[in-house]
């Protein structure tokens, strides 16, 4: 039987060194020290935690939903609804929302969305033009954390979401 | 006698090789300690002169990036106020990103009593690309990295520090 080189047996051996004081050194930093765990590592990309899923065109509506992770919650103020391309700006009335929830932070009084939310957008003569929406929302999370205001396209007939944000 | 020249040459890259492996996964600190602040960010004050966080170099310099829309954000701002007030002699310096439309921070600094630089861009998007730079690639706010007189990160944090912990890191890393 061959056996490996010296050489590489030493050097298999300082690496494998080397791994072992990487994972001492985590397992220190997570047992013998504990400390507050940072928010930076907890926190949902934003379009995790308000996934705008959809926007569905159902006979006289739209309907535009989002599904909103536990722990986030989006203002009711907050959405926004403007129609792609602008030659179509009237061809839908003004959104229905769902009952909210009441909060009061530093902001005031304020109404917000867990969930599921569903908005409904009711049509005009003019919706044959609109082929997108534009759809304004944000949010934050129970952590205490606050995320900036999207601004995104999304596609009425697919539904696909695309981020307008630069 | 055994050659010595090929042991030392294999210690050396055993050596080499474990340095590497360990340097190369260590584990990366989710507070960013110990890297350098990068150079280079610009912003500007309320009165459009620009400025950027190099100026501060020298001072135990806390960023604080905020945002009219953010509960969390405002709710905070009163205590570090007030850590401006008591540490700023020892050489503490506050400062107030905003991650904002420029207008609407100007309407609402009367209310908020802020004693420290409030910076902004021209764009919001431009200030979420800098937190993205100092480490929050989610934009959560509020966003706060403390950086030590060496231009180091002492401590990166998405939402609020509670009183007690702030004035005691901040004490912590000021001279006695």
């Amino acid at each position: 039987m061959r056996h490996p080189p010296k050489t590489f047996l030493v050097l298999a051996t300082a690496i494998s060194a080397g791994l072992c004081l990487r994972a001492v050194g985590a397992a220190s930093a997570a047992t013998l020290w504990p400390q507050k765990t940072s928010a930076i590592d907890d926190l949902l990309p934003v379009d995790q935690a308000f996934a705008l899923v959809s926007a569905e065109r159902k006979g006289e509506v739209i309907e535009v939903s989002w599904s909103i992770a536990p722990g986030y919650y989006l203002y009711r103020n907050r959405l926004g609804f403007a129609a792609e391309p602008v030659t179509a700006a009237h061809a839908f009335g003004p959104a229905k929302l769902p009952a909210a929830t009441s909060i009061h932070d530093e902001r005031g009084d304020s109404e917000i969305y867990r969930g599921n939310l569903v908005a409904v957008l009711p049509l005009r003569d003019a919706a044959g033009s609109l082929k997108r929406l534009r759809v304004r929302y944000q949010g934050c999370a129970d952590a205490g954390v606050c995320y900036p205001p999207q601004d995104k396209l999304i596609d009425i007939a697919s539904g696909t979401a695309r981020n307008s944000n630069p | 006698m055994r050659p010595i020249l090929p042991v030392v040459v294999v210690c050396a890259l055993a050596i080499g090789g474990g340095l590497f492996a360990y340097r190369h996964f260590a584990p990366q600190g989710g507070d960013g300690a110990g890297k350098p602040l990068p150079t280079g960010i610009q912003m500007s004050d309320l009165d459009g002169h620009p400025h950027t966080l190099d100026e501060y170099r020298g001072k135990l310099l806390l960023i604080n990036f905020w945002a009219t829309w953010c509960g969390p954000c405002l709710h905070e701002i009163p205590q570090l106020a007030k850590l401006q007030t008591e540490f700023g002699a020892r050489g503490l310096q506050i400062i107030g990103p905003a991650v904002d439309d420029p207008d609407a921070v100007r309407g609402m600094l009367a209310t908020l009593a802020i004693n420290y630089p409030v910076l902004v861009t021209k764009a919001p998007e431009e200030m979420i690309k800098t937190m993205d730079q100092l480490g929050n690639s989610v934009g959560g706010l509020p966003f706060s990295v403390l950086v030590g007189a060496d231009g180091k990160i002492i401590k990166r944090q998405i939402g609020e520090f509670s009183a007690a912990e702030l004035k005691e890191l901040v004490e912590s890393q000021l001279p006695k």
